[in-house]
């Protein structure tokens, strides 16, 4: 397991308690599961996401991520609708282990309400949570 | 009470590897070290190495030796070995049970057939103080020793393909070692001062007690010795098994692996209800016609009552997704009843199905393109008997996926391949 000084943890992207990440990127707002994340949970087989078009609330669930040895769910970075999910997933849920912020993006939303995106957490804020 | 989480020899040698560690039956063990799914496959196609020190073991020695454990391991040494049932001989070892008068399970265990009037018994971890005294509660007068080895001996597996060509680049006399040992035998002991430890040295004259068993389905040895030198081995393990891309591999791939094997993991898959009706009948002492058992031991009485009547079955999924086992899940018939609950549910990484049936990467018979996605496996404690080939729904609080029931998962396991074959 990596120590906390070897974890990947981009400046340009905000965090959740949940260890996702949440990017602004034109219109929409573009998260995965952070490097922690990914570390812990290991291997990941399969990555469960709901269907374009569909609508969540900030903190609900709205899938999984399968590893080797357990089903997690993943939640609501924001509250809002989801326009896009990445589909090089379905074969290669690899690329959320090996590429967590680029290749093993999972989903684009539509945020209702700007102001959630405010309220994550910076990488410091994320970092302080990690050292417990 | 404040229990400090114990530590295998290995302990160092997992962390300064990067190893994921968490705690399992008191022990600070590796989960993987990099990739569950690499040291799973590592194990199908190569060898992978476990460090199992965590294990625990007693000894039961004296003249009723064999009689106290013919009353209190449910498989009858007098009739135990191969098709014709005969007696556990020197040499020889077999799997069973530790129930209590409830007919419930207390722990699995291969007893070990060591010399005359000398047994050893190995048990899961932190259940050597609990075995010792259930054996000693139960002497009744015979003449045995037990002693809790816990802690005092090392213990590595190696399991895959290559184990024997890996094993035997350490050895002094890999041809006599490997000669005339069936699955399910050992030679050799740990300690030096026994004239059974010539039978199986290292090459630095290191005695060892090795084992054709493992808890992976596939071919492969468990290997006893000092903990002092457990390092060593290790190592040299790790680098004469180089060209056969030997792997050290973590708790998850062994649970993965024994699970695609169709194995029980005890306190889970066997435990506080009656230990019959599951897929190990030859862990009973049932009789040629099944009807009964051959001996008497402690529970027999309850298993023949039969008051709390449950099935246990394995069953394979569609793929690899999996579900949540435990006590939030739920088995459910195909009239939408609910009839018991997931014990295990894991993913063989190994496998996959192709047009319906079950393949592995070591299938000769796979079909062309074949890769292996992995597929989702478990046991199921169910209030009926249900049929091989039988769809039931498992479940979780989040998804419910069908499954089969069925006698068996991976094909083309290697555990009980001639060694011949394997040199």
């Amino acid at each position: 397991m990596k120590a906390i000084s070897e974890l990947n943890l981009p400046e340009d992207v905000r965090y959740t308690d949940d260890h996702e990440w949440a990017k602004k990127i034109g219109d929409v707002v573009r998260m995965g599961i952070s490097d922690y994340a990914q570390d812990q949970l290991g291997d990941i087989v399969f990555v469960e996401l709901p269907e374009v078009g569909s609508s969540f609330d900030k903190g609900e669930e709205f899938g999984t991520v399968e590893s080797v040895k357990a089903v997690s769910e993943l939640y609501m970075p924001i509250g809002g609708e989801v326009t896009a999910i990445n589909d090089a997933l379905a074969d290669a849920p690899e690329l959320v282990n090996n590429d967590p912020y680029d290749g093993g993006w999972m989903m684009e939303i539509k945020a209702s309400d700007p102001a959630e995106r405010e309220a994550l957490k910076s990488k410091a804020d994320y970092l302080e949570i990690l050292k417990g | 009470m404040q229990t400090t989480v114990k530590r295998t020899p290995l302990n160092s040698w997992h962390r300064n590897h990067g190893a994921n560690m968490a705690d399992f039956g008191g022990y600070d063990m590796p989960l993987w070290y990099s990739s569950v799914k690499d040291e799973h496959l590592a194990v199908l196609n190569g060898a992978g190495v476990f460090d199992t020190s965590h294990m625990a073991a007693v000894t039961v020695a004296g003249s009723g030796a064999a009689d106290l454990l013919q009353y209190c391991f449910t498989n009858d040494l007098d009739a135990c070995m191969g098709p014709s049932k005969k007696p556990l001989s020197q040499g020889r070892c077999v799997y069973g049970a530790f129930l209590d008068e409830n007919g419930h399970t207390l722990d699995d265990a291969i007893v070990f057939f060591v010399e005359a009037d000398s047994y050893m018994v190995v048990i899961n971890a932190g259940m050597g103080g609990a075995v010792a005294e259930h054996l000693q509660r139960n002497l009744g007068g015979r003449e045995a020793k037990v002693t809790d080895l816990s802690d005092r001996l090392g213990k590595m597996d190696i399991q895959g393909p290559a184990a024997a060509k890996i094993l035997g680049a350490v050895l002094a006399d890999p041809k006599a070692v490997f000669a005339g040992m069936p699955y399910f035998s050992f030679k050799g002991h740990v300690d030096a001062t026994s004239p059974l430890a010539d039978a199986v040295r290292l090459d630095d004259g290191t005695p060892i007690l090795l084992s054709r068993t493992g808890y992976t389905g596939e071919f492969g040895f468990e290997i006893f010795l000092a903990p002092d030198k457990i390092q060593r081995l290790w190592e040299r393990l790790l680098e004469a098994g180089r060209s056969n891309d030997i792997t050290p591999c973590g708790l998850a791939a062994r649970d993965s692996l024994r699970a695609g094997a169709v194995l029980p993991l005890s306190h889970q898959d066997i435990g506080h209800w009656p230990f019959i009706n599951h897929p190990w009948p030859f862990a009973l002492p049932f009789t040629a016609d099944q009807t009964g058992f051959t001996k008497d031991f402690i529970g027999r009485a309850a298993l023949e009552k039969q008051t709390d009547v449950f099935f246990t079955h394995a069953f394979a999924g569609k793929d690899l997704r999996k579900i949540s086992a435990g006590e939030g899940s739920r088995v459910i018939d195909a009239d939408g009843q609910a009839i018991g609950t997931v014990l295990t549910c894991a993913t063989d990484m190994g496998i996959g199905r192709h047009d319906g049936d079950i393949f592995s990467v070591a299938s000769p018979n796979k079909p062309e393109g074949f890769k292996a996605k992995g597929l989702c496996c478990g046991f199921v404690k169910v209030n009926r008997k249900l049929s091989v080939g039988q769809h039931v729904d498992i479940a979780d609080n989040r998804r419910k996926i069908t499954v089969t029931i069925v006698d068996d998962v991976r094909p083309h396991r290697t555990a009980r391949k001639p060694m011949a074959d394997m040199i």
